[in-house]
């Protein structure tokens, strides 16, 4: 909202510079955030916060400038001259719905000449920004930014019946606003109506055909009441935002419907001439007043530590407009708010006028006495290992709006799922709140590429949602994803691209480093990862997540030319699995003995089921099986692969003979062939 | 300071996200053209003032939370734009709290992050939630108000922190704390503009896009 320094003083004398006043103002909680010099004026920006409705006009910010320099801030007395012809002989105001309009005020002038404004009142628009239109407009216009309250002018004998009913609109009626806009109005929608049709959208804009226009000879003025709530609704339904509307929502002086409109009227007079008539029409069936709140003194300090002489009290309530009852001398008080604080209800909203205007900086600093320390959310450490495993393994950490497109999110759930959609997204292409962090990861991904990224390791930690039983679920995950060169920096490497085995051992590395030792790799059969290259991760017989190459057919939707590996795990299993205990054995006192064996085995054949199988043996002094190599290709039949393995026997009470070591051995290449269809490679 | 960490749902009913922070029906904070709704009753939060409920309602005073946290209002993206962004949100609770115990522990906190004496401007404001509340400035950390062209804080010398102030009594109630024996102060404030701020980042909308061309800056 803008104010003219010029404007303002006609209301007020303080001798103070506008950037003082911008400052003073802004320490009351009245924020000017600029201060401009034009012309022979300075134009004052606010940011008036919703509950200061009072405080947006010049005489409001006077009011407030009142009280924190202890002067008066007072409005031009109008002049009245009337005629013998009582208003109310013309004309007659009906409030059908009195719960959403308690007040409407109105008077006629009649032969009015409408013509363009005086140079003083187009100037005083102008200073603010406001477009001068005709003398009659820009007087309801100048009364609006002078005192808050809107009011509107009708052309008087458009009007049919002379008359104005207050009340809802009828189903399927229209109105054409001054904007020349066509409104279907809704029956919840308050107008402004003539004998027959609506004639204004209350609070909101007038219609076209009651415009004041250069033919218009008599005038009917309007200043009401309008709920704020009713205003709101009707302007956000029909999308509208008017100076009117403005302060109607946010509450308006219901006891300033006569000043304002005597003070429009007065001005008319004065501007365009014309009769006015004896008295205002004033429907106000149920006068509404205002209840007192009770404060006492000790609350004061209770809520905000500051000490305030109990004598300024109510000296302070007072300069701000309030009706202050004495209860106990310096230590309660009845208090009655000025009908212009929309906003003050309770003890609390008295405290705040009171310590705002002695001033917020005179807070003492404190702190509230020790009781106890704090505590991290479960798990904090062990995620904070992860992200910094991640990290140290090169991989990049990044967010994603939590909104996905359906579609994507549906390649990356592993099951059937009720998904939650945003109603009103921003995003139309993205309206559903992901299941799975991979959606947003695979974006990334795809981003990245177009900017001309090969070598890419990015990872995400963020909750994911899902309905379940009308209740909103929302769980947190962690995921990331690789592709490219190993090593990017190394010449000698330049060729090797990750692989499956790059992407298990940064889920291995993580989850040692989560003091997780007692996992099980599995095949995994979820459908966005390729079926030779997936693995899902058990702990505890429960599956924690996935993680393996991106299915051919996936890579192709998304155009990606190299393989993508991909991993999702649930964050929140993993940081309340407990940790693997460390079990101690006493160093062994004989040597180890270390035998490798070569298998060609079927290519479906994993190591990972041959290393259970083999452990399932219970060879006590077996105390590590170890891969160290693959083989396929040349020499081989196409089927098959050479699995190499390294195993480590411990003698437990006394040293072993090369024969003992061999009849475990052959324990192993029986098994192998038995079971799996393996040869031992000699 | 002792403060224990809480985290909420992203995803809340209209009662933690508006009623029970005396945001009644009817206000323009609750407007779809603001705030994303998943149905009429369930919203995604835009703002993180939603813990403060769940952790009165769970704890009983005295007791200190903090809660960092994702927040989404229908905003357009542009440079100073997201329509998803972090707030950190702090509650203290107990008997004898005031507004002077909030200011001492935002300036504790300010001059802890940045490792130097830092001056504090309060400034009445209105948020449903407080009464009375306050707007927070803190002197710049950069400039300390002698530049006249600082990046930071633009020549003003004051940095905007965030909203604050007593939590209002409506909202104890609604977590069932009497409001005659305990009081407590809030406040919050936004990540996202304070680190574009900080490191001088032109467009706020790099955040969430993982172009690892602005990512691997922050390693």
């Amino acid at each position: 909202m803008k104010i003219s320094y010029n404007w303002l003083k006609t209301y007020i004398d303080v001798n103070s510079s506008p950037q003082e006043l911008a400052e003073r103002l802004t320490m009351v909680g009245l924020a000017a955030e600029t201060v401009t010099a034009k012309d022979d004026d300075y134009i004052l920006e606010f940011d008036i916060t919703s509950n200061r409705a009072d405080a947006l006009s010049h005489y409001g910010i006077a009011r407030e400038l009142a009280a924190i320099y202890g002067v008066k801030a007072e409005l031009p007395k109008p002049k009245l001259k009337e005629s013998s012809v009582a208003t109310s002989s013309v004309t007659s105001v009906e409030i059908l719905n009195p719960e959403v309009c308690p007040r409407y005020v109105a008077r006629v002038i009649r032969g009015v000449k409408v013509a363009p404004s005086p140079d003083w009142l187009v100037k005083r628009l102008e200073s603010i920004g406001q477009r001068s239109i005709n003398n009659i407009a820009d007087i309801t216009n100048f009364v609006l930014l002078e005192q808050g309250h809107p009011l509107h002018a009708f052309d008087f004998h458009k009007l049919a019946g002379k008359r104005i009913v207050v009340r809802t609109a009828r189903a399927g009626e229209t109105l054409r606003t001054l904007d020349g806009v066509e409104r279907k109005l809704r029956e919840d929608m308050l107008v402004i109506a003539d004998g027959e049709k609506p004639s204004a959208l209350a609070g909101i804009m007038g219609g076209e055909y009651s415009e004041i226009s250069s033919d218009t000879y008599d005038v009917l003025l309007e200043s009401a009441y309008f709920n704020p709530a009713s205003v709101r609704r009707t302007a956000r339904a029909l999308d509208m935002k008017t100076e009117a509307s403005h302060r109607f929502e946010r509450g308006t002086d219901l006891e300033a419907c006569i000043r304002a409109i005597n003070r429009c009227a007065e001005l008319i007079c004065e501007i365009a001439g014309g009769e006015l008539l004896a008295e205002v029409v004033d429907a106000y069936p149920q006068p509404i007043t205002k209840k007192p709140i009770e404060l006492r003194y000790k609350r004061i300090a209770a809520l905000t530590g500051l000490v305030v002489e109990p004598a300024r009290v109510p000296k302070l309530l007072a300069e701000l407009g309030f009706e202050v009852t004495t209860f106990m001398p310096d230590s309660h008080w009845e208090v009655v708010g000025p009908s212009f604080r929309t906003d003050i209800h309770i003890e609390e909203d008295l405290v705040e006028e009171i310590v705002r205007h002695v001033g917020y900086e005179h807070i003492p600093l404190t702190l509230p006495t020790w009781n106890g320390a704090g505590a991290y959310l479960t798990g904090e450490e062990r995620r904070r290992k992860a992200q910094s495993t991640l990290i140290e393994l090169g991989y990049s950490e990044t967010i994603s709006f939590s909104w996905v497109k359906t579609e994507l999110d549906k390649y990356f759930q592993n099951k059937e799922l009720n998904t939650l959609v945003i109603s009103n997204p921003i995003d139309e292409e993205r309206p559903q709140m992901r299941t799975s962090l991979l959606a947003g990861l695979v974006e990334s991904l795809a981003r990245n590429f177009n900017f001309g990224s090969r070598n890419i390791r990015l990872f995400e930690v963020g909750k994911c949602f899902e309905k379940q039983d009308d209740i909103v679920k929302d769980y947190k995950q962690l995921a990331f994803l690789v592709t490219g060169q190993r090593s990017e920096s190394d010449w000698q490497h330049q060729q090797e691209m990750m692989d499956f085995y790059d992407l298990k051992g940064v889920v291995e590395v993580l989850l040692e480093n989560c003091g997780i030792k007692d996992y099980e790799l599995e095949r995994s059969s979820v459908s966005y990862l390729h079926s030779g290259q997936a693995a899902q991760i058990k702990v505890l017989g429960k599956v924690l997540g996935h993680f393996g190459q991106m299915t051919p057919s996936l890579r192709d939707e998304f155009k990606f030319k190299q393989p993508v590996f991909l991993a999702e795990l649930s964050l929140e299993q993993l940081l309340t699995l407990p940790a693997s205990d460390v079990k101690y054995t006493s160093l062994p006192k004989l040597q180890a003995v270390n035998r490798d064996l070569s298998f060609l085995l079927p290519e479906n054949i994993s190591y990972q089921e041959l290393q259970k199988a083999i452990k399932d043996l219970e060879i006590k002094e077996l105390v590590n099986i170890r891969l160290f190599d693959i083989y396929t290709g040349k020499n081989l039949p196409t089927d098959r692969r050479s699995l190499s393995f390294s195993l480590r026997y411990q003698p437990l009470a006394e040293s072993m003979t090369d024969q003992q070591i061999n009849e475990l051995d052959e324990k192993i290449i029986n098994l192998l062939s038995s079971k799996f269809d393996g040869q031992l490679r000699r | 300071m002792g403060y224990s960490v809480e985290d909420g749902p992203e995803i809340d009913t209209t009662f933690y996200n508006f009623d029970a922070l005396n945001i009644p029906q009817g206000h323009p904070a609750r407007e779809s053209q603001d705030t994303f709704y998943v149905t009429e009753q369930l919203a995604l939060r835009s703002q993180t003032s939603n813990v403060q409920i769940h952790a009165m309602q769970r704890r009983t005073p005295p007791f200190r939370i903090i809660a960092p946290g994702k927040v989404f209002r229908r905003d357009t993206p542009d440079p100073t734009h997201n329509p998803m962004f972090f707030q950190v949100e702090g509650l203290t609770v107990g008997e004898g709290i005031t507004m002077g115990d909030l200011k001492g522990t935002l300036q504790t906190f300010l001059e802890k992050l940045f490792n130097r004496a830092i001056k504090l401007r309060f400034r009445p404001s209105y948020f449903p939630f407080v009464e009375p509340g306050a707007e927070t400035d803190f002197s710049c950390y950069l400039c300390e108000g002698k530049n006249t062209i600082c990046r930071v804080c633009k020549g003003s010398g004051w940095i905007e922190l965030g909203g604050s102030g007593m939590v209002h009594p409506n909202v104890l109630k609604a977590c069932n704390i009497d409001s005659e024996k305990y009081s407590g102060f809030a406040f919050g404030f936004g990540i996202d503009r304070m680190t574009a701020m900080l490191y001088g980042i032109d467009d706020i909308r790099h955040f969430f896009t993982g172009d690892l061309r602005f990512l691997t800056q922050f390693r």
